[in-house]
């Protein structure tokens, strides 16, 4: 293709085998991208040395572009963790799970998805999703039916369950950020620092904006005395830690069981 | 048959007419993919003039794109953010100004067809993820839809940036009832470069390898023996193949790779493995002769009688092949001799 093969660089077996991979775990953390970059390199062109990851990925997007498929970067609500997942942009977000679910399954994401977007926290609890089972469209489903059907959004990475509560993976943020922000323009939740989509986070009791967790903790670090960047006022919430992949890795090779901050401080 | 310009430029007007009531942002984003392939490839042509310049000339439109303009420029503000640099997004700017005086109605058609293509890589990898054959019936109903007979192009070029982007082949599994199967390339054609004397890619070769060389069948631990030089073990999990227990004993035979059955009157029992249906229809013997020739540093000559066994092979396989040809050509001569016939008849 003409246009983007002037600006990319070339596309080798290394790349080819690199998106395969990612293409099949749909989301990694940072680190078991570093260590499947190198991998594809081993395998495919050991001789070569290994490109930064940052070019690298650059490199496979400008190919992509084209394709409507991105390697998008993020970052977890929760705890700051720099994630990747290949990411379909050109379809309205639902219908990428379209072909994975059926369309009472699609309705009940749909509906978890409302709820969750409006709530307080971030969070719809698993009753509050269970009792609009009735109102989907479709096939009937019952309860028992619809518990599993979410376990299966958790298992395919749409959403992730803390206590019996239900949220958003961080993958489906990255997916569907822009069809949630064109579809309910009144009730999503922005950032005050990054601008991006919030679900979880802390809001200032006096003026009511709201910050990312990851982004109140670099934004705050070091900083005794935290003060909305809004209207001044104390900010009267835990500031958690900026996330640094060193310490995880000084941790041991298992993931560290940090008890991550749960967001219920609006 | 073919539709007229009359026709297709209703259908066009009654296209654009539903877009602008139901905003679709696939729709929306692949005009401004077009005009942005078209924008960036023109610079290439005129490069020498003015690198500068947004090339007005040969960018899409047409009746139905100027009625999208508006909300393109919608999406390319919102896609921005994600995609564009400054200066491609002044250049988008200038180019969907640009289009409401152009009338190159001719680009147009080239559009719509970009899009499907898109939008069969995604079908397609969403196939090849799944594990499941790809039927040309399905492409149709489920993508092509009314662009049915450009169906051979938008294939062909979807196939195209498979191999390309994703070294994935396309290869017919069933000619006669048009079945694909997307073949990950580089599994079979890497270099098994070495690292301390093992390679480490191409798991079901290997084992397609060891159950040709014990005979066309071989025990579990044969398998095992061999695996275990690559560095999967029973009950261990690889990073990148997992569970190698399952991949060998449920995944490769749900696919139809290998076959997994018990060995009769064995106690404790015993399992073996032999070829399955779809790696005789994938590969050959002689393929994976060459893949174990290769990764030994040797050639499939000097495997006998394995060599002999092979080239045999590879001589039924070509003689099936023409006879197959041979059947279809004479089915097909017989079809036009009736047909022939019956349009002689008299009225």
């Amino acid at each position: 293709m003409q246009g983007s093969s002037r600006r990319t660089g070339t596309m080798t077996d290394v790349h080819r085998r690199f998106l395969q991979l990612l293409m099949t775990h749909g989301v990694l953390e940072e680190w078991e991208v570093k260590r499947l970059q190198k991998h594809c390199y081993k395998v495919h062109d050991c001789n070569a040395p290994v490109e930064k990851l940052e070019d690298f990925i650059h490199n496979i997007n400008s190919v992509l572009e084209s394709l409507y498929i991105e390697i998008k970067k993020g970052v977890t609500e929760d705890d700051g963790r720099p994630i990747y997942a290949l990411v379909n942009l050109a379809t309205t977000a639902i219908s990428k799970m379209a072909s994975d679910f059926a369309e009472n399954e699609l309705d009940l994401f749909r509906k978890a998805l409302e709820l969750i977007i409006d709530s307080e926290t971030g969070f719809a609890s698993s009753t509050n999703i269970l009792n609009v089972v009735d109102q989907l469209k479709g096939k009937k489903m019952r309860k028992k039916e619809a518990e599993q059907v979410l376990q299966k959004f958790v298992q395919n990475k749409w959403l992730i369950e803390k206590e019996g509560e239900f949220t958003l993976h961080t993958r489906a943020i990255l997916e569907m950020e822009q069809h949630i922000r064109e579809t309910y323009p009144d009730a999503v939740k922005i950032c005050n620092i990054c601008h991006g989509l919030l679900i979880q986070g802390q809001s200032c009791e006096t003026c009511g904006i709201r910050m990312h967790l990851p982004c109140v903790a670099k934004y705050f670090q070091s900083n005794s005395e935290p003060r909305c960047p809004n209207c001044n006022d104390y900010w009267p919430h835990e500031i958690p830690e900026v996330f640094d992949p060193e310490k995880e890795r000084g941790a041991g090779l298992s993931k560290p069981s940090r008890k991550s901050l749960r967001p219920r401080q609006h | 048959m073919p539709r007229g310009q009359k026709s297709k430029l209703r259908a066009r007007e009654k296209r654009r007419q539903a877009r602008e009531e139901s905003w679709d942002p696939l729709d929306a984003q692949a005009t401004v993919s077009e005009e942005e392939e078209e924008s960036s490839s023109s610079p290439s042509l005129d490069v020498k003039d003015d690198p500068q310049s947004s090339p007005a000339s040969g960018t899409p439109s047409g009746p139905q794109v100027l009625g999208e303009v508006h909300s393109t420029t919608a999406s390319a503000e919102a896609a921005s953010s994600t995609r564009f640099t400054e200066g491609a997004s002044d250049q988008l700017e200038e180019t969907l100004n640009a289009l409401h005086a152009n009338d190159i109605a001719e680009y147009w058609y080239r559009g719509p067809l970009d899009e499907k293509v898109v939008m069969l890589v995604h079908y397609l990898l969403y196939k090849y993820q799944k594990k499941e054959p790809i039927t040309k019936v399905d492409m149709l109903r489920n993508v092509i839809q009314v662009y049915k007979h450009n169906f051979h192009e938008i294939f062909k070029r979807a196939s195209e940036h498979l191999e390309l982007v994703f070294g994935l082949d396309m290869k017919e599994m069933d000619p006669n009832r048009n079945t694909y199967v997307l073949i990950n390339k580089l599994e079979l054609s890497c270099d098994s470069r070495e690292h301390r004397g093992v390679p480490k890619t191409g798991v079901l070769m290997t084992i397609l390898g060891v159950i040709f060389m014990k005979g066309n069948c071989a025990t579990e631990e044969d398998v095992w023996k061999v695996l275990n030089m690559m560095g999967l073990h029973d009950g261990r999990n690889h990073f990148i193949f997992g569970d190698p227990k399952k991949l060998i004993t449920e995944d490769l035979v749900k696919d139809d790779y290998l076959v997994y059955r018990q060995v009769p009157d064995r106690d404790p029992p015993c399992y073996e493995f032999l070829w399955g249906p779809r790696a005789y229809s994938e590969t050959t013997k002689m393929k994976v002769l060459e893949f174990v020739a290769k990764v030994n540093h040797t050639s499939p000559s000097a495997f006998s009688p394995y060599y002999e066994e092979a080239l045999r092979d590879e001589k039924e396989r070509a003689q099936a092949r023409s006879t197959a040809r041979a059947q279809i050509a004479a089915v097909a001569s017989a079809r036009s001799k009736a047909m022939a016939n019956s349009l002689s008849l008299p009225k």
